[in-house]
């Protein structure tokens, strides 16, 4: 996204507070990224809990109890949400879902932001060959459509958690390879690098200490929207029939398993969809807020 | 969820007050919609080995032979047939059969659609993938206008029952267009011609006002009752069922079972079914241990509840098998013992065997078979068998279980195969002998193996039906597989839909019927 | 924009399809499952059956010798037959082109239309109520998986009111004369406003599917351009000069906020053009990402290679779109 990539003015000057305090504080103004973020923290403590939340084994099937309906349509206050297709408890099995729905977001997103920063470190910084090779491979995984890509990859490795979130981080690092490519290009010019650079500071001391922290920021921004990006991939992998392994729950994969089920016991999808709605929706305008109150482009 | 009848579509309430009144073809007076569920791959009906594609050729390209609703195997083009010899079949072709484009079918039209699928790269280089559809046919001689005769190099029973499978194409258009003109046109005999191919989205066709009538066993005889056909395709379920909900479409396939209470529910849509043709059951790795002991493979059968999950999850709509054969096939054995789902017995059998804490296993299935296999799963925990379900993709899953060095390290796998023949050739010669094609069980019995090379070129029905029964019993009885259930297909039918029953073979043939 | 650069620009794109090439082979080669098999399904095949079959597939050679086959024939445009459609690759893709291509530039609008106006508004108003509501509403766009925002849109649209069609491009009492292969376009040019609204009405439910996520971008981007540029000195100079903020936002502002939108719209294009296989299967859209989906799960590798490369093509024009674009707003900068 180029807006990420833009040309950014000289590292700020250090006043009485340092930039991340300043954002903290403006970030805290906004009272709606505030309550988003209590939301994903709920949504992250639930997921960590899940044993202690969850008021089910997520996994046990009672055929008896197939597509029993929410607790206020003629349910039972057992199973507060009803129960899916086979039976299970469809509470327990959102807990335990966001455990796997977070966990790949997060996951991928960790890791795919990690390669990125040091592959686009790489290649900005050090250019020639180096700024070649990334930038051809960046293009050519660009390329290639995103759920292709995925499905040749699943198709190839196998069906399994680590092969989802491999097939995933493979076109996810491309992003914040092109943002942290772009920013280092211009830093390298900057004079803080060039003092650096006349001090004898080491290449890799300049890439890590000098130029990332000041360009981390809207990695990080990005990153967060990422994560959101991926729950809703993990789903679409779902619908393709490439998610995870059963009986493990995703959120992705009760919406896409309770599709068939939408007209008459809508609440097998929809308390998923839902779910994914909320968290997703809860990290973006995080990551908004974020935006707004550390972009300094923004600042007054 | 009823849907208000008097709401017309936004498009078409403009069109009708709005704008210019030309918005349907004129003379189009009646018009029948299936929601189906994969698009034809072609039209050349040679070209192909793709259900979806006969089914939709079906409607405009008949066949010597057809089958009516009971799966009897009848004539069509054909007058009649008899056996000469055990090797040679003729055939008589009706008088005053034409084309779609006019040209009278005649014995050369025959001979030359039956070299198009037996003679090497006779499709303008390509070999036809219906090849081995028939068997030891060698070739076709025409005897005069309308007599043909059919050489086998082997005796082969089934011919008939293989016939209905393949449709007659002109000569005369092939020769004057050219091979590859077949896969998106055609020039065939049957109810229907081609309007329209719209790839990806319709096949649109029209009714052939010159069509001979068709089948004389099937009434009524006589042109088609709609003047259009269209056959729309939707891949998605959810969406297929919202189209018949919706009044868009008069028949859906592959109706999950899953939606069977909202089509009922529905005041303009209802759910029609035939049993299938297509066996499913639990392939038992039985070279691996402990699956090698039949104990535990009898243990694994008294494991699951085929009724409940018939019931809670295919919606009633399936019957239970004992053993490998539809009820309505050729030589179905009715009297196998039935594996009662029995978990005390299940669990006395795994610890004669030597497994008194139980068994953990993993069942191989792919993504459409998700639920059945963890319904399966969930109620072997019952007998003290935890079973993981894994799901695979079908071009995955299948190699694997077709090769012995591939499968050492699975245990069981939620398969099927289709029999659309309904015949025990078709179905447990390549599942059941030893080496088959579909031999996921790696299943080996000398005995059955005689059985069924016997009764491959045994002439007298009788008594090869009598050699499948006996064949059937010995699977029974070694218990390769846990034996599962034969399910429903399923339709969605509109109530405005005259004149139509659905099929075992799956075919949607739109010749009788009408629409109000 | 010098020629030198746009001849660059296309030799550019040799390596990168070169790059997709080997990786979509290494793919095929490394993936299990064999065509022959799927294609025969459940049934009785003879061993000299399999053969032929592996023959006319060219899977007899090995993958170098195919591969290099492929890349000889496909320099002369030939990118061999579909195994199933047993057709050339190229025809069956031309066919199901318009379908997406179509469906992409309508999503695409649909985007514009909505982020526009949205962003610019949630910029003049920072912070207001107005900015909160289009910043929540466009993000719920991009926060359902488009396959279930899809059917519910079905169910809601299509079935519950009954207003619009659930699936297909157009009605099949509409007769279609296709010139450009854009059903938008050829009923306006056969003279049938009636179809042109038939078409119109089956291609909003997926359009809007897909143009919701992309517009949540779009408005973003609006949004924090149209921010900058209203704290740029030029208009700053302007309102100072007394003009209205109307006229400063119409006249100036708006100009240069909409450079970054105009180029995210043209690179995240791909991405809509990529990922439109879910919209297609759920609207059954006649388009290509339906048919790559089931040339992958089908091993139908000459349509899944030729279909990667065609993406790839249109991801670099795209990339050269949005640069002259990019070129053609602003005048100051020069490739």
């Amino acid at each position: 996204m180029t807006d990420d990539t833009a040309t950014r003015p000289a590292p700020r000057s250090h006043d009485a507070l340092s930039p991340f305090e300043l954002g903290l504080a403006r970030f805290l103004e906004n009272r709606l990224a505030v309550a988003s973020a209590v939301v994903v923290v709920l949504f992250v403590a639930a997921a960590i809990f899940a044993p202690w939340v969850a008021p089910h084994d997520p996994d046990e099937a009672d055929l008896f109890r197939r597509l029993q309906p929410p607790a206020w349509l003629g349910g039972e206050w057992a199973h507060p949400l009803g129960c899916d297709g086979l039976g299970r408890d469809i509470v327990s099995r959102l807990v335990y879902g966001s455990r796997v729905s977070i966990l790949v977001g997060v996951l991928v997103v960790a890791i795919a932001t990690a390669v990125g920063i040091l592959a686009g470190l790489a290649a900005g910084y050090l250019g020639g060959l180096v700024d070649r090779l990334v930038s051809g491979l960046v293009d050519v995984l660009l390329g290639f459509p995103y759920l292709i890509f995925a499905i040749g990859l699943m198709a190839m490795m196998g069906p399994g958690f680590q092969n989802i979130i491999l097939a995933l981080v493979y076109k996810e690092w491309v992003v914040p390879c092109r943002i942290v490519r772009g920013e280092t290009l211009v830093a390298r010019e900057l004079e803080y690098v060039e003092a650096a650079r006349s001090l004898g500071a080491s290449g890799r001391h300049i890439m890590l200490r000098e130029i990332l922290p000041n360009i981390v920021s809207p990695v990080v921004v990005v990153a967060t929207v990422r994560i959101a990006q991926v729950i809703i991939l993990e789903a679409s992998l779902s619908f393709l029939g490439l998610g995870v392994q059963p009986p493990t729950a995703s959120w992705g994969s009760m919406v896409a398993d309770g599709r068939e089920f939408l007209i008459d016991a809508w609440w097998v999808s929809t308390f998923p969809g839902l779910a994914i709605l909320v968290l997703v929706l809860a990290i973006n305008i995080v990551s908004q807020g974020l935006r707004d109150a550390f972009d300094p482009r923004i600042q007054a | 969820m009823t849907v208000n009848r008097s709401r017309r579509r936004l498009a078409i309430v403009i069109a009708s007050t709005a704008m210019i009144g030309s918005f349907a073809v004129p003379g189009i007076a009646s018009e029948l919609r299936v929601g189906f569920s994969q698009d034809g791959q072609t039209l050349d009906p040679a070209n192909h080995r793709n259900r979806e594609t006969e089914t939709i050729l079906r409607n405009m390209c008949d066949g010597l032979l057809t089958r009516d609703a009971s799966m009897k195997v009848v004539p069509e083009i054909a007058e009649s047939y008899r056996q000469v010899d055990p090797q040679t079949w003729e055939f008589k072709i009706r008088d005053g059969v034409r084309f779609h484009s006019g040209t009278p079918l005649t014995a050369t039209d025959v001979k030359f659609t039956f070299d198009r699928l037996t003679k090497e790269s006779a499709l303008g280089g390509q070999t036809s993938p219906r090849k081995s559809l028939l068997g030891p046919l060698a070739g076709v001689d025409v005897v005069d206008a309308r007599t043909v005769r059919f050489r086998l190099s082997a005796p082969w029973a089934i011919l008939p029952a293989m016939l209905p499978f393949q449709e007659l194409v002109s000569k005369d258009f092939v020769e004057k267009n050219g091979d590859a003109a077949l896969a998106t046109k055609e020039d065939c005999a049957g109810p229907f011609k081609l309007v329209e191919w719209r790839r990806g989205d319709a096949v649109i066709m029209e009714r052939d006002p010159n069509y001979y009538g068709g089948a004389t066993d099937i009434p009524p005889v006589g042109p088609a009752k709609v003047d259009r056909v269209i056959f729309k395709i939707i891949p998605e379920n959810a969406s297929r069922v919202a189209a018949l909900l919706a009044g868009e479409v008069d028949i859906v396939n592959e109706l999950p079972a899953s939606a069977i209470k909202q089509v009922e529910a529905s005041d303009r849509a209802k759910v029609m079914s035939v049993n299938g043709t297509r066996t499913f059951f639990l392939s038992i790795n039985g070279a691996k241990k402990p699956f090698d002991d039949i104990r535990v493979r009898k243990a694994l059968n008294h494991a699951v509840d085929r009724k409940l999950i018939i019931d809670k999850i295919l919606a009633g709509r399936a019957t239970p098998l004992n053993g490998v054969m539809s009820p309505d096939a050729f030589g179905f054995a009715a009297d196998l013992p039935e594996y009662a789902y029995d978990p005390a017995l299940a669990k006395k059998l795994l610890a004669d065997a030597g497994h008194p804490n139980g068994l953990e296993l993993t069942i191989d299935t792919t993504a459409a078979f998700k639920p059945t296999a963890e319904a399966i799963a969930a109620i072997m925990a019952r007998s003290g068998i935890k079973a993981n379900v894994q799901i695979w993709e079908g071009a995955v899953l299948s190699p694997m279980w077709a090769a012995a060095d591939k499968r050492k390290d699975r245990d069981l796998y939620l398969a099927s195969w289709g029999n659309g023949a309904l015949d025990p050739a078709d179905i447990m010669v390549p599942t059941l002998k030893t080496g088959g094609r579909g031999n996921s069980a790696g299943y080996s019995n000398a005995e059955v193996d005689k059985l069924l090379d016997a009764a491959e070129t045994e002439v007298d029905q009788a008594e090869r039906a009598d050699m499948y029964r006996k064949a059937q019993k010995q699977v029974n009885a070694d218990a390769p597989w846990v034996f599962l259930w034969l399910p429903q297909d399923l339709y969605g039918v509109s109530k405005r839909l005259k004149g139509w029953q659905p099929s075992a073979d799956s075919r949607i043939n739109l010749h009788d019927a009408s629409v109000d | 924009m010098s020629l030198s650069r746009l001849l660059e620009r296309l030799l550019g794109l040799i390596p990168v399809l070169l790059g997709v090439s080997v990786i979509v082979f290494l793919m095929i080669s490394l993936t299990p499952g064999d065509p022959v098999e799927i294609m025969l399904g459940d049934s009785r095949a003879t061993p000299e059956q399999i053969a032929a079959l592996r023959h006319d597939m060219g899977l007899d050679r090995s993958a170098m010798e195919r591969f290099l086959v492929f890349l000889w024939n496909a320099v002369h445009g030939d990118f061999g037959l579909s195994f199933f459609h047993r057709r050339p690759v190229i025809d069956v893709l031309a066919e199901r082109l318009p379908a997406t291509i179509e469906l992409t530039l309508v999503s695409l609008v649909l985007a514009l239309v909505i982020a526009i106006p949205l962003g610019v508004v949630a910029a003049v108003r920072k912070n207001s109520w107005i900015d909160r509501i289009a910043t929540v509403g466009s993000l719920l766009g991009v926060s359902l998986p488009g396959f279930w925002f899809g059917i519910l849109l079905i169910l809601f649209f299509g079935v519950h009111l009954g207003w619009l069609p659930i699936s297909g491009r157009i009605g099949y009492s509409s007769e279609v004369h296709s010139v450009t292969g854009f059903l938008l376009v050829d009923t306006l040019i056969a003279g049938r406003p009636a179809s042109f609204l038939d078409a119109a009405a089956h291609i909003l439910m997926p359009a809007l599917t897909l143009a919701l996520p992309m517009a949540a971008i779009l408005m973003r981007v609006t949004r924090s351009s149209m921010l900058e540029v209203l704290r740029a000195d030029y208009v700053l100079f302007a309102e100072a000069k007394g003009l209205t903020r109307a006229r400063v936002i119409g006249r100036h502002a708006l100009k240069n906020a909409l450079i970054p939108t105009v180029t995210v719209a043209a690179l995240e294009t791909g991405s809509l053009l990529g990922g439109n296989m879910i919209v297609e299967t759920v609207f059954g859209w006649p388009g290509i990402g339906r048919l790559v989906v089931e040339a992958i799960f089908n091993r139908n590798f000459p349509l899944v290679q030729a279909s990667v490369l065609l993406y790839a093509v249109t991801y670099v024009l795209l990339n050269f779109v949005a640069d002259l674009l990019y070129v053609l707003l602003n005048p100051r900068v020069r490739l």
